[in-house]
């Protein structure tokens, strides 16, 4: 209550009229009702363009940010090299460039998997992330077991978890033999709420 | 010119500042308000808390002149800081240490104040923009060890990434929104790289102003008394009128002892970073280099170890809510309970609670450290079976051992105190196990164990298991010596004899027929 | 001249500081790159792959590779194929192409460098006994064996025997070779040429390759990979812990 009255008073002085220092110096002010009601509009009329401008401006810069959460990037299929690199039978371990990549990733764009030939034209690929919390496993020849360094998960050779905090077993890549070599279908980083 | 002219002079030109800015007046209560004259050593934590976050600034700066923040460079150009640049090496090194320190210093504040119950009326918000506090500089603390680019930086955006995909329904789009896209990458770190130096700075910046003003309006606590209670209704009054009466000036009265522990603490600060020197960065950040052991900063080694020790059943809804869940308990501790006793010897469940959580977080942080239910990842070909279980062995025993360092079991159990902790050491396996129960685990695992039955022939099975049942105390009967009675459990075509003398075998020899 | 005076003082100053910090303990030092073959390198990487097993005196179940009488029979190419190919059932092979973690030239580097490292300045093949398993006499062997090895190598199914099937279902005849040429002085096991209880003067080389092949006509002859079926005798008894 007390700071509108003290806007009252401003205003009988042409201070708090917003039309500022230069046009205010005469005497030829608009009686007070009049100026109350250009108020009104004038306020009504400013923040709906302030608001219109800001929701412009905004746009861009919230779908900058957002913009990655959108799918935008494809997996694509990437060449592992002649099938005779996997040895049937055995688990090989390879590495691709990733197809989603940016100019500035550098070597965060290599990626690595292990390919299990389970028997001549059969495959299994699995991602190097665990499935707990997608730390790279490592393969044990010997044991035939894929052990993850970070909570002890380890998984069968077939990618099916065999101990430790895994949820599930290896996410495995979609593959294909094509002309003597294999495809995998990557791209995203592997997670829980997808198969890769 | 005396004295008065001088000082008259000097008037002029300060007078004109404060005329047109408001500074003195502004600026005047921050140094001379009164706080209780009972606020002693307790009280310097804050202080200290402050100073290290503007040593962070500051050195913050001075490290944006030379990094890269680039996942292409930003790996090298830590190392050029490290070995080319003069004193490099020594600012990264105190930017480092002081932001452990900060974190240490943050963490002790907090504690002090909840124990003195310095949260209650009217300070409600300072506890809770302290506890904003405490999340951005958590955060900072986060995004800097990603700024490091190693191995370390990249496989832990991997695990907050798994944490984040666990997100019901949007964990997808969660995820793409903090990694900038399906992958760790570039845009990964310059996204960390924004929060680090705009907006978490800002943030905490824009709450340390919050919390000082709030520190100005409602004062400094006093040290709690037994039988001083808060009462909502009176207290503020009378809280004024006895700063009024005993409060003495913050500066230089209480001032002192800040400059006084402030001063230890960077001359401590100095000594760690000259003597220990910067962390990391660690392994060049190559997904492909996947002999690499992560593991967090210290800060969140506590939450490492939690998420290891969670039942796989219960992890994902732990992993998701516990964070929330503790931070609305944080935020509502003042509402819980914003009046009555202050001292901590009229509130032991809280005192009990206070202790409990540090507790926590140091038995946390102390499994994450060790990582008990880690493999020793080389463990098989690295650590040599000792020699006390070679002695004495026979052939067939000690093909047993290597067997058992072949099959990677080392890797989770303990043999002579070295290899993995997952399982257990199996020095005197033989007093708890039966070959046959040996056996059974072997073949079938459980218990946390992989299933080795597939992986391992007859052979190599008896040889693992007639190791593994000599290991017992030396004090029991043992059957290491050649030829004693083993049982083995195996349908195997062994049949136990006694060991043939010198003259049977040349008997059974000329009758023609092979020892088999 | 005062000014000057400052300056100088100043940037000595400043010079000054900037050395004494630059040297404190903390400083990272420049990573010096990987020397493959150095003997730093060579350590590092026997203490990775190799020490499990081939360590040093008593410690490690299998033949010791600290250990100069090793590096004196032994010779280059014969450890480079077996570390590359692998041996019997429970050496694996090394090789980047079998799967292994080593390149042949890091193979060949790492036998190079143990050589110099544990090999006393010999160059193999200079035990007066061949490194790589000789085909013998069989039955000669039996009298061999009984002669100078029966007095403590017991015989004929007993678990502790050397002729025992499991045993010899996991050790090759190269590997039986080895463990009598090279015996494990720090178990007690002499090694071929030294005194035994029954033969104070060793064995001949003949004799060795003799006790081998008998030895070896223990081994049965099912696959090596044969699969185990096992099961408990008595479940009770299994499952009471």
């Amino acid at each position: 209550m007390s700071d509108n009255t003290k806007s009252d008073a401003q205003k009988e002085g042409c201070v708090g009229c917003g039309c500022g220092g230069g046009n205010g110096s005469s005497g030829s002010l608009p009686p007070v009702a009049a100026q109350d009601a250009r108020r009104g509009f004038m306020f009504k009329f400013g923040a709906g363009l302030l608001g219109i401008g800001g929701v412009l401006t905004a746009l861009p810069i919230v779908g900058y940010i957002v913009g990655p959460a959108r799918s935008r990037y494809r997996n694509e299929w990437v060449d592992l090299g002649s099938t005779t690199l996997f040895p049937s039978g055995q688990t090989r371990f390879a590495t691709f460039l990733n197809p989603i990549r940016q100019p500035t990733d550098g070597d965060s764009a290599k990626t690595a998997c292990w390919v299990r030939c389970v028997e001549a034209g059969k495959f299994q690929v699995f991602a190097i992330n665990c499935a707990h919390l997608g730390c790279p496993v490592r393969w044990f020849e010997q044991s035939k077991l894929f052990m993850c360094p970070c909570h002890g998960g380890v998984y069968y050779q077939d990618g099916s978890r065999a101990a430790g905090p895994p949820p599930r077993g290896l996410f495995e890549y979609k593959w294909k033999v094509e002309g003597g070599k294999l495809l995998i279908d990557a791209g995203r980083l592997p997670g829980l709420e997808e198969s890769v | 010119m005396n004295r008065e002219a001088i000082l008259k002079l000097l008037k002029q030109p300060v007078d004109w500042i404060e005329e047109r800015t408001g500074v003195i007046a502004f600026s005047a209560p921050l140094l001379f308000h009164h706080v209780p004259r009972s606020a002693k050593w307790w009280y310097v934590f804050g202080s200290a808390t402050m100073m290290f976050f503007t040593i962070q600034i500051v050195t913050g700066v001075c490290l944006g002149t030379m990094y890269a923040p680039s996942a292409a460079n930003a790996w090298e150009s830590l190392r050029y800081i490290d070995e080319e640049v003069p004193l490099g090496w020594m600012l990264r090194a105190l930017h480092g240490w002081s932001s452990s320190a900060m974190v240490v210093m943050m963490a002790i504040h907090m504690l002090q104040v909840f124990m003195h119950g310095s949260f209650k009326y009217p300070r409600e918000l300072n506890w809770i923009t302290g506890v904003f506090l405490l999340l951005t500089v958590l955060a900072l603390a986060f995004t800097g060890q990603v700024m490091r680019w190693d191995q370390d930086a990249y496989w832990g955006l991997g695990i907050g990434a798994a944490i984040v995909d666990r997100v019901p329904i949007f964990g997808d789009q969660m995820r793409a929104l903090m990694l900038g896209g399906p992958i760790i990458g570039g845009e990964t770190l310059n996204r960390f790289f924004a929060l680090h130096v705009f907006i978490l700075p800002g943030a905490a910046i824009a709450l340390v102003g919050v919390h000082m003003t709030l520190i100005i309006k409602n004062g400094i606590s006093e040290m709690p008394k037994p039988g001083e209670i808060v009462v909502p209704s009176t207290y503020r009054k009378g809280f004024e009128e006895r700063m009024h009466k005993n409060g003495v000036p913050f500066f230089p009265d209480a001032a002192q002892r800040d400059m006084v522990f402030c001063g230890v603490c960077l001359i401590l600060l100095v000594f760690l970073a000259a003597y220990y020197g910067p962390f990391g960065p660690g392994g060049m950040p190559d997904p492909t280099l996947i002999n690499t052991n992560p593991r967090p900063d210290y800060p969140f080694m506590w939450i490492f170890g939690a998420v290891s020790l969670l039942p796989p059943a219960s992890e994902t809804a732990i992993m998701l809510i516990a964070p929330v869940v503790g931070i609305a308990i944080l935020v509502a501790v003042p509402f819980l309970s914003n009046s009555g006793e202050r001292a901590p010897s009229r509130r032991p469940g809280m005192m009990l609670l206070a202790v409990f959580v540090v507790m926590a977080i140091a038995a946390l942080t102390w499994e994450g450290i060790t990582s008990p239910w880690s493999p020793v990842m080389n463990g098989w070909s690295a650590l040599p079976t000792p020699a006390q279980f070679v002695k004495g062995r026979t052939p067939l025993q000690m093909q047993g051992a290597v067997v058992f360092q072949y099959a990677q079991c080392r890797n989770c159990h303990e043999l002579g105190g070295f290899g993995g902790k997952r399982g257990p050491a199996l020095d005197e396996i033989a007093t708890r196990m039966s070959p046959d129960q040996i056996v059974r685990q072997v073949q079938q695992g459980g218990g946390n164990m992989p299933a080795f039955g597939k992986n391992l022939n007859s052979a190599q099975m008896t040889a693992i298991v007639s190791f593994l049942s000599t290991l017992r105390p030396a004090n029991e009967a043992d059957s290491t010596i050649p030829g004693a009675q083993l049982p083995l459990p195996i349908n195997s075509p062994v049949t136990l004899n006694e060991p043939l003398t010198g003259r049977e075998v040349r008997e059974e020899i000329s009758a023609g027929v092979s020892s088999r | 001249m005062i000014l000057l005076q400052t300056k100088t003082l100043f940037s000595c100053l400043i010079t000054l500081a900037l050395v004494a910090c630059d040297r404190m303990p903390g400083k990272p030092t420049k990573e010096t790159p990987v020397v493959i073959g150095s003997p730093s390198w060579t350590q590092s990487t026997f203490n990775t792959n190799c020490r499990g097993c081939h360590s040093q005196g008593a410690e490690g179940a299998a033949i010791p590779l600290i250990d100069a009488g090793y590096w004196k029979v032994a010779s280059d190419a014969q450890v480079i194929q077996v570390i590359q190919q692998g041996q019997g059932v429970l050496m694996p092979s090394y090789l980047d192409s079998n799967g292994g973690p080593m390149s042949a030239e890091e193979i060949a580097a790492l036998v190079k460098g143990m050589r110099s490292l544990w090999g006393a300045g010999s160059s193999g093949g200079q035990g007066g006994i061949s490194g790589t398993v000789v085909a013998g006499n069989a039955s000669a062997g039996a009298q061999v064996f009984a002669a100078a090895c029966a007095s403590c190598h017991a015989t004929r199914g007993s678990s502790g025997s050397v002729t025992d099937p499991m045993y010899l279902k996991l050790i090759s005849n190269q590997g039986l070779w080895s463990a009598i040429v090279y015996g494990r002085s720090s178990l007690g096991s002499p090694a071929w040429n030294e005194p035994m209880p029954n033969r104070p003067s060793g064995l001949t080389p003949t004799e060795v390759a003799d006790v081998v092949s008998w030895i070896a006509q223990s081994r049965p002859t099912s696959p090596a990979d044969e699969k185990l079926t096992y099961q408990p005798k008595n479940k009770n008894a299994s499952d009471a812990k």
